[in-house]
């Protein structure tokens, strides 16, 4: 199964990446002819599909004064500081960061730092699986979100519910060890690191 | 008045308590019992933590259970074993389950269990994000939330009066408390901690520390009146409210906080059945059905007809974060 989906999306990456310019693993220093044929797909594809969807530019607000830099870095030049209720397209994003062209010029901030527009709210557009989704998403299979009309579980479903004996009998079944977890995160390329609580009150 | 607020406190507790409970609860006896979940919610060791949330979890499960794909399972609980790994709670007996509803939501129960709706599931991109998601509910959990709120809560100093008695039954009340708070929801601040503690530890854990951000503006991006999104926007603070407390407190931090890995997320197996309606779907209008065949149809190419041409928030997320 992971075939259809893992596949995919391990295709799909690095076309966001070249498309973005995002660092991510980088490329390896010494790429084959072939590595270096896929690349240049990679690199057309993501073109392509840049092209054909211009107004995949979306225009966010910001939601309080910011710098504008020249890369996402804090250390980087500054290219215009940003008001509030300011507007600009993301053209890109890269770990808390975000690329964006405005009317004063183009550069990266942070991304937590904006708004993005709420949807309408309409029938049939419940967000998932858009086209912009399939545009720019992991290239993924049917979304059961996409279903129209099933709400799922509410407020009564949870207050009016019985123990599940046998669905916990599942859960309890597939609980993973340290050692599987461990094991599992160092696949991921994932390493612990020391990183302090964030204090509650602005530092 | 006072034996009218009896009958509705007794009415509530009975109500909390599930249908199953219900009907061999005595009233006679709720207000003893509120006097031991007094003391037992305040001197509540792990092993009855666990005992709580094992059942509150069993009753998430009742209400919907979980995606037929074990493999799937078995990676969340490895992504959030190790995330747990990294608190100071490591040896909890962790569950992660995802469970099949199209409800955008996660759960945390006392002592380890941790739930996330496929539908919150299917919206995610990376790795790194369900991390943040995990995390979020993880910090619930170390933090102990649901059981201070049961130490605090007003049913319990309700009935602090009486006298001690049933074991049985206050462990079914407390329980029910914990199924309500499940809910209802807890406090604001705890759900501004548990993003704090979400942010740190997806980057103990090695990813980007910036899942959970990104999920909260996939959130914000979507229609408030989304059915979806109905009891989670019901029981936390508002996606955008929560990024700027967030922005507060990471803005200053962002130059020290490791930049993390991001890597992709496994997906539900393509196999597995999309979920069963939990209840009646309201009728869907005929232009509704057409998008739901098309969507059935399983197609992944881009329709430029099916909404009008127009990229939604949604989408352009799902290219923005999604990597």
């Amino acid at each position: 199964m992971a075939l259809a989906g893992g596949e995919a999306a391990h295709y799909n990456q690095p076309i966001a990446q070249s498309a973005f310019g995002t660092s991510g693993a980088g490329l390896p220093g010494n790429m084959s002819s072939r590595d270096q044929a896929l690349q240049a797909y990679r690199f057309l594809l993501a073109a392509l599909l840049l092209a054909a969807a211009p107004a995949a530019a979306q225009q966010v607000t910001l939601e309080r004064d910011s710098l504008l830099y020249a890369e996402p870095r804090l250390d980087a030049p500054q290219v215009a500081t940003l008001k509030l209720g300011a507007t600009g397209d993301v053209i890109g994003k890269q770990g808390a960061w975000l690329n964006l062209k405005t009317p004063a010029g183009t550069g990266w901030l942070f991304s937590f730092n904006v708004r993005f527009p709420s949807q309408q709210a309409a029938a049939g557009n419940t967000g998932a699986g858009t086209a912009a989704g399939r545009l720019f998403g992991p290239r993924r299979s049917v979304s059961v979100t996409s279903t129209i009309g099933v709400r799922g579980i509410d407020e009564e479903d949870l207050k009016g519910a019985s123990f599940n004996a046998d669905q916990m009998k599942l859960l309890e079944g597939y609980a993973a060890t340290k050692e599987a977890a461990e094991q599992k995160a160092r696949a991921s390329g994932l390493a612990p690191v020391g990183v302090d609580y964030l204090d509650s009150k602005k530092q | 008045m006072s034996s009218g607020w009896r009958w509705t406190t007794a009415a509530l507790l009975a109500a909390l308590a599930g249908p199953a409970a219900a009907a061999s609860i005595d009233f006679g006896r709720i207000f003893d019992v509120g006097r031991d979940l007094t003391t037992a919610a305040k001197g509540m060791d792990e092993s009855e933590e666990i005992a709580v949330g094992r059942e509150v979890a069993g009753r998430t499960l009742g209400a919907a259970p979980l995606v037929a794909d074990p493999e799937l399972q078995a990676y969340v609980n490895r992504v959030g074993r190790w995330i747990a790994m990294q608190t100071e709670r490591p040896d909890l007996p962790w569950h992660f389950g995802v469970l099949d509803t199209s409800s955008i939501n996660a759960f945390a129960a006392p002592g380890g269990y941790v739930l996330v709706t496929r539908g919150l599931y299917e919206m995610l991109e990376t790795e790194s994000q369900l991390a943040g998601v995990l995390a979020h509910e993880i910090g619930h959990i170390v933090q102990r939330h649901h059981v201070k709120v049961m130490q605090h809560s007003a049913l319990v100093s309700a009935g602090a009066r009486a006298s001690q008695r049933d074991r049985n039954l206050l462990v079914n009340n407390l329980i029910g408390t914990g199924a309500e708070v499940l809910a209802r929801g807890l406090d604001k601040s705890a759900e501004f901690e548990a993003d704090r503690i979400g942010v740190v530890l997806a980057a103990r854990a090695g990813y980007s520390p910036y899942g959970l951000v990104e999920v909260l503006h996939l959130l914000a991006a979507r229609s408030a009146d989304d059915a979806t999104l109905a009891l989670l926007f019901k029981t936390h603070p508002a996606p955008g409210e929560r990024l700027t407390q967030l922005a507060d407190v990471l803005e200053p931090r962002v130059a020290a906080l490791p930049t993390g890995k991001e890597p992709a997320i496994r997906q539900v197996s393509p196999n597995t059945p999309p979920p069963a309606a939990a209840k009646p779907a309201k009728p869907a209008p005929a232009e509704s059905a057409s998008a739901l065949q098309q969507e059935e149809g399983g197609t992944t190419i881009p329709s430029t007809g099916a909404s009008g041409g127009g990229l939604d928030a949604g989408g352009v997320f799902r290219g923005i974060f999604g990597r």
